[in-house]
């Protein structure tokens, strides 16, 4: 953990910030524009986030029912079923307790996207504000700020949050607030590295010589500089947390099951499997699939926009 | 740019040894005629008899230590080691007479002085045993010391009076073990190598994988079918029905309601569905730590009266447990319950009204009342399902419900212990067909351990205080019948049901399931 | 050298120590647990008794010392619910969780090179286009969900291979019984594959994305235009120069990809009864059997510690630019 990777200081120009001072805004979204227009998966992403996104900010418009309406005597409808009078009253079936797999799909956007979004932001600014404070003053700071992470590094991140979530309690607090605790070595290395580098550079001493305090010229000279490889192991990272949602419901320790989530919904599918309710499965499932590759896709994207020779950062 | 061959040829290589394996046998090796293999959701902890805490465990141990009595499939006590007992004047001394010529699995004979030594080895508060034993049996019937009187005659002593079959039944989960072979063992020897009295010796236990047993020769009180048992662990619910399937295991409990079909329609295996004695319901508690709306009005018998009628339990049992059921109207399981009691029928109007005239109409909104109801998951069949369907019942007929679904070892267990449910919780306690007194136990005083709700009815508390002086049996249901009335008007309970309990059985053995949640197997055989 | 490994040793006593305070803190926060240690039926007074027998009833900074001072003599405590040394119980469960890691970070690396490296080489053509699309699939699928799909459908439909359990090898190997390694060999492996896919697809699709990209990245570097204008095969190129500078940042991963395969264990284990630490570890969470949560955090903090030395020790051989300080 100790051992510097000189070589890619050596072999490379050190990482130039992606634009010194700061970019016209326009040139920045032409590029952006023609960039996107080339490449046609990064569009399909941005849309399929899109959609997730509406769905999550406007759930209770557009969901048709209440979600957790049960019908027991209509539990388990298939898909596409009509009824008597040929309406489709619940277009992608019902669930084990017959509630509307639609409307459970669309408010499960919304927890599920939440978990992963704000457990992002809390891990990130957590990582880059110790990160950059690490590698800003260096020294004991540094050290000290280091060793913890070395210690959660060691600490295998799904015993900490199994620990965590079975001594608290299962709850979207917890389980947003442990899984962003858990992300914060990443971006705490990425920023401490990038500041370091960033340190001695001539914008931060001028800075430094028109009196600027140290948070001012952290944030508002630095971290503008580095924010790029922390936004593409932030997009990345939302994806995971998304998986990561759905691996602790399936131990029992996600989101209760009054609250519909992504990851909830097909953990609890497994029951109903061998039985032929494939639905159950198939739409969380897709949900899961699409928006995990979406952001996966528009991570590479924005890496290889902001800076290529990022690549091999985050996944 | 050239093709470039070589990363190509070592994944195809890579590929071919995957594959190579499934050329090479495609068939795994299914269990002989000589075994049986038996899926459980969890492994046991240790091997010491006296640390015996959940039923899993108690399924192995079964067969390994014999008891002095033991619980048969109809429900009924049966003596095992010991033939016969006789009760001192008092009530106090039990005695009872063991057969001869039995010995333990290291050919030590198991004499009355064993028998005593097991009671007093549990007992020893430095051996700090934590299991069934101590926590549950000897604080059950009042144990006070254990003698051996003679070769064959041992007698317990007990601090009170009590009704005999419970007393009987508790002493029967008592798995009896041999003195000499266990004082030569440190407890951790105890713990990994045990030497048993029943049919059954441990050959070997993998933790985490399975428990295997095989039959010992010489065992004469009963006739074991199988040479072999593994108890193979299997955690996940859908792996262990696919183990069935594929015909590598014999026998599985707690086949999730939604995959019984699956089973049936296999070919290889077929679901027992047996009514099993677990009492499942709701309480009321009427702790006054519960302030709100909700929980004063649940205060009011004639409110818990009207929720009874709430609640469509018949439904629940076809729909999220696979079943039919006859709804529970007391807290003992047939056939000691009292005969006139008729369950609540679900009749929601009936609710309404009867909440009107308790004095809670619906408000403006719509809504009588706030409350939250508890409720755990990953206990019970279905457990969670049921939970939100009785709250959707409840919301039906006014009633402003937040349900609050809890983890059970993390969460809803601690909460239970501390009377810390409620105010309306979810929850199922174990009963047993050969005493009405043993299921009444939970109700035994105002704050005692198990009575959740703290329910306090002087009537209830009364009739405990009679049945204490009472010998003869027919008397003593005639009180059972009028305090289980007096529970039935007043209502501490929303009574639901008795937990029906799923066993996948391989076709491939005859094997009949018990009620009781036990999975007793020497009498397995083979099917033709 | 040597100085600089026994400051990497003191390092990770540090480390190690603060793993073991971190999980103690959690595993107390919220208050004690002798409920799950007494029957259903227990009265208040046994409750009081067991906590006391337990050791529960001490203030938090005692018992924390307490098990300090005895982790130094090398003794982790009994397991609470086992009652036998905690310590042994978790090596005892470690073969079959490192023969399920082994398998899966072999899978992810193995494979991914050459998957990696087709797809450079293809760049653009329809096989890359494949190929990345089934590893970005691959990086989308719940791991729980993908082993419940091989059970449902290699396992019981095509019956192909075992839906759960484990055969051991590495144990009769370490005790020296070949014959026995030998003969359990080809149905472990079987038992292997189902497991070792849940957990390693997601790494593999990774790497394979990673060997990828950065191998496109190598080979438009000088010295391999150069290599290519000497004349030499394309082979010689891809295997000899290029593939070497490419794998380093795949290295880098599997340092971290040891605690990332770890919660894929968790699940895999539960999901395919595979008798791991992962198990051993979730029960004895779930119910609070501290000193046995203990000494498998240590084990698994003292691997991890040993890992990432043994790969800054390996890039030295891969880069002779990189020095150790």
């Amino acid at each position: 953990m100790e051992t510097q990777l000189e070589h890619s200081e050596k072999t490379q120009p050190p990482p130039v910030p992606v634009a010194i001072g700061r970019p016209p805004q326009a040139s920045a979204w032409r590029r952006a524009r023609h960039s996107l227009l080339r490449a046609r998966w990064p569009i399909v992403a941005i849309i399929i986030l899109l959609i997730a996104t509406l769905f999550a900010v406007f759930g209770p418009q557009v969901s048709p029912k209440d979600p957790n309406r049960q019908n027991l005597m209509l539990r388990l409808t298939a898909p596409f079923t009509r009824d008597e009078a040929g309406a489709m009253d619940f277009p992608l079936g019902t669930d084990a307790l017959g509630r509307d797999v639609l409307s459970r799909l669309i408010y499960g956007a919304r927890v599920s996207l939440a978990v992963g979004v704000t457990a992002v932001v809390i891990g990130g600014f957590l990582g880059t504000s110790l990160g950059m404070m690490a590698g800003y003053f260096g020294g004991k700071i540094d050290d000290m700020i280091m060793r913890i992470a070395d210690i959660q590094l060691a600490f295998p991140f799904i015993l900490l949050t199994i620990m965590v979530l079975v001594v608290l309690g299962p709850g979207v607090v917890n389980l947003v607030l442990v899984l962003g605790i858990g992300q914060w070595v990443t971006y705490a290395r990425i920023a401490r590295g990038q500041t370091i580098s960033h340190r001695e550079k001539e914008y931060v001493e001028a800075a430094r010589c028109i009196g600027a305090r140290h948070w001012q010229i952290m944030f508002k000279s630095i971290f503008p500089n580095i924010v790029a490889p922390l936004i593409v192991i932030a997009s990345f990272n939302v994806a995971s947390v998304i998986l990561a949602e759905a691996s602790l419901s399936f131990l029992g320790l996600g989101v209760p099951p009054t609250v519909p989530t992504w990851g909830g919904m097909l953990a609890e599918s497994r029951d109903q499997l061998l039985g032929g309710s494939w639905w159950l499965a198939v739409f969380p499932g897709l949900a899961i699939m699409l928006t995990v590759l979406a952001l996966n896709i528009l991570g590479d994207w924005v890496r290889d926009f902001l800076d290529p020779r990022l690549r091999g950062v985050g996944f | 740019m050239k093709r470039v061959f070589s990363p190509l040829g070592i994944l195809s290589i890579v590929c071919l040894l995957l594959a190579m394996p499934l050329m090479v046998s495609a068939q795994a090796a299914l269990p002989d005629d000589t075994t049986l293999v038996i899926g459980q959701s969890v492994d046991i902890a240790s091997l010491e008899p006296s640390l015996v805490t959940s039923r899993q465990e108690a399924n192995i141990f079964g067969h390994v230590f014999a008891t002095l009595y033991e619980i048969s499939e109809d429900g009924t006590l049966q003596p095992y080691l010991a033939n016969s007992y006789s009760i001192s004047e008092d009530g106090l001394e039990w005695t009872f007479t063991l057969n001869e010529g039995l010995t333990c699995q290291d050919g030590e004979a198991l004499t009355a002085e064993d028998v005593a030594y097991t009671f007093q080895r549990a007992a020893n508060p430095d051996n700090a045993f934590t299991g069934n034993t101590v926590g549950f049996v000897m604080p059950g019937v009042g144990y006070v010391d254990a003698r051996a009187d003679s070769e064959l005659e041992v007698t317990i002593v007990m601090d009170e009076r009590q009704s005999e079959p419970l007393r009987l039944g508790l002493l029967s989960e008592v798995y009896i073990h041999c003195k000499d072979s266990y004082e030569a063992m440190t407890l951790e020897e105890a713990a990994t190598t045990p030497i048993g009295s029943g049919p059954y010796r441990v050959v070997e236990w993998v933790r985490d994988d399975y428990v295997l047993i095989e039959k010992v020769a010489d065992f004469t009180l009963r006739e074991s079918g199988f040479e072999r048992i593994y108890w193979r662990v299997i955690p996940e619910a859908s792996t262990r029905v696919a183990e069935l399937i594929a015909g590598n295991v014999d026998i599985i409990a707690n086949v999730p309601p939604d995959q019984i079909e699956a089973v049936n329609n296999s070919g290889t295996a077929e679901v027992q569905a047996v009514q099993g004695t677990r009492r499942m319901y709701v309480g009321f508690s009427q702790r006054d730590i519960w302030e709100g709306e909700g929980a004063e009005a649940i205060r009011n018998p004639a409110v818990r009266r009207a929720l009874q009628y709430a609640v469509d339990v018949p439904t629940i049992c076809q729909q999220l447990l696979g079943v039919e059921c006859t709804r529970a109207a007391s807290m003992v399981n047939d056939p000691n319950s009292n005969p006139n009691l008729t369950p609540y029928p679900y009749d929601p109007a009936e609710a309404e009204r009867l909440l009107d005239e308790a004095g809670y109409p619906r408000g403006e909104d719509g809504w009588r009342f706030d409350i939250t109801f508890q409720g755990p998951r990953g206990r019970y069949l279905n457990d969670a399902a049921v939970v939100q369907a009785i709250g959707q019942y409840l919301t039906d007929v006014g009633i402003n419900v937040t349900v609050e679904i809890l983890d059970w070892t993390s969460e809803y267990l601690p909460a239970v212990r501390e009377h810390n449910v409620g105010p309306m919780f979810f929850l199922g306690t174990g009963g047993a067909t050969w005493s009405a007194l043993y299921d009444m136990t939970d109700i035994r005083e105002p704050q005692g351990g198990t009575n959740y709700t703290e329910w306090n009815n002087a009537d209830w508390f009364a009739g405990w205080e009679r049945l204490a002086n009472i010998t003869d049996p027919a008397q003593e249901q005639e009180v059972i019948n009028e305090m289980l009335q007096i529970m039935y008007d007043d209502s501490p309970w929303l009574f639901l049901y008795f937990q029906p309990d799923f066993y996948g059985v391989s076709n491939r053995i005859n094997w009949q399931a018990r009620r009781d949640e036990q999975v007793i197997v020497y009498n397995a055989t083979l099917a033709e | 050298m040597a100085k600089y490994l026994v400051r990497r040793l003191l390092q990770s006593v540090v480390v190690i120590l603060g793993v073991t305070l971190l999980s103690f803190l959690t595993l107390h926060l919220a208050g004690d647990p002798t409920y799950l240690y007494v029957s259903e039926r227990a009265t208040q007074e046994e409750i009081d008794q067991t906590r006391a027998l337990l050791g529960f009833d001490r203030p938090l900074p005692e018992q924390y010392l307490r098990f300090v001072v005895r982790l130094a003599q090398g003794d982790m405590g009994n397991s609470l619910r086992a009652r036998t040394p905690a310590l042994p119980l978790v090596m005892e469960r470690l073969p079959a969780t490192l023969e399920l890691t082994i398998f899966a970070m072999v899978i992810s690396t193995l494979l991914a090179i050459p998957i990696g490296i087709i797809s450079a080489v293809n760049r653009g053509t329809a096989l890359d286009g494949g190929v990345m699309l089934f590893a970005m699939f691959g990086q989308s699928v719940p791991s729980f969900w993908l082993g419940i799909m091989l059970i449902l459908f290699v396992g019981l439909s095509l019956r192909w291979l075992p839906i759960s359990g484990q055969v051991p090898v590495l144990v009769p190997l370490l005790q020296g019984d070949l014959m026995t390694a030998a003969e359990n060999f080809p149905q472990a492996f079987r038992h292997l594959i189902l497991p070792g896919l849940t957990i390693g697809v997601f790494s593999l699709s990774r790497n394979a994305r990673l060997v990828r990209s950065s191998m496109l990245e190598v080979l438009a570097q000088d010295y391999v235009v150069t290599a290519r204008s000497k004349g030499l095969r394309e082979r010689t190129v891809i295997l000899r120069h290029a593939l070497r500078n490419a794998l380093i940042p795949v290295i880098t991963m599997i340092g971290l990809e040891f605690g990332f395969l770890l919660s894929g264990v968790v699940v895999a284990e539960t999901v395919f009864s595979w008798p791991g630490v992962g198990r051993l570890v979730f029960n004895a969470i779930t119910q609070r059997d501290i000193p046995l949560v203990q000494a498998a955090v240590v084990t698994f903090s003292f691997i991890f510690v040993l890992l990432n030395l043994l790969i800054d020790l390996l890039y030295v051989q891969l880069d002779p630019r990189v020095q150790l300080k």
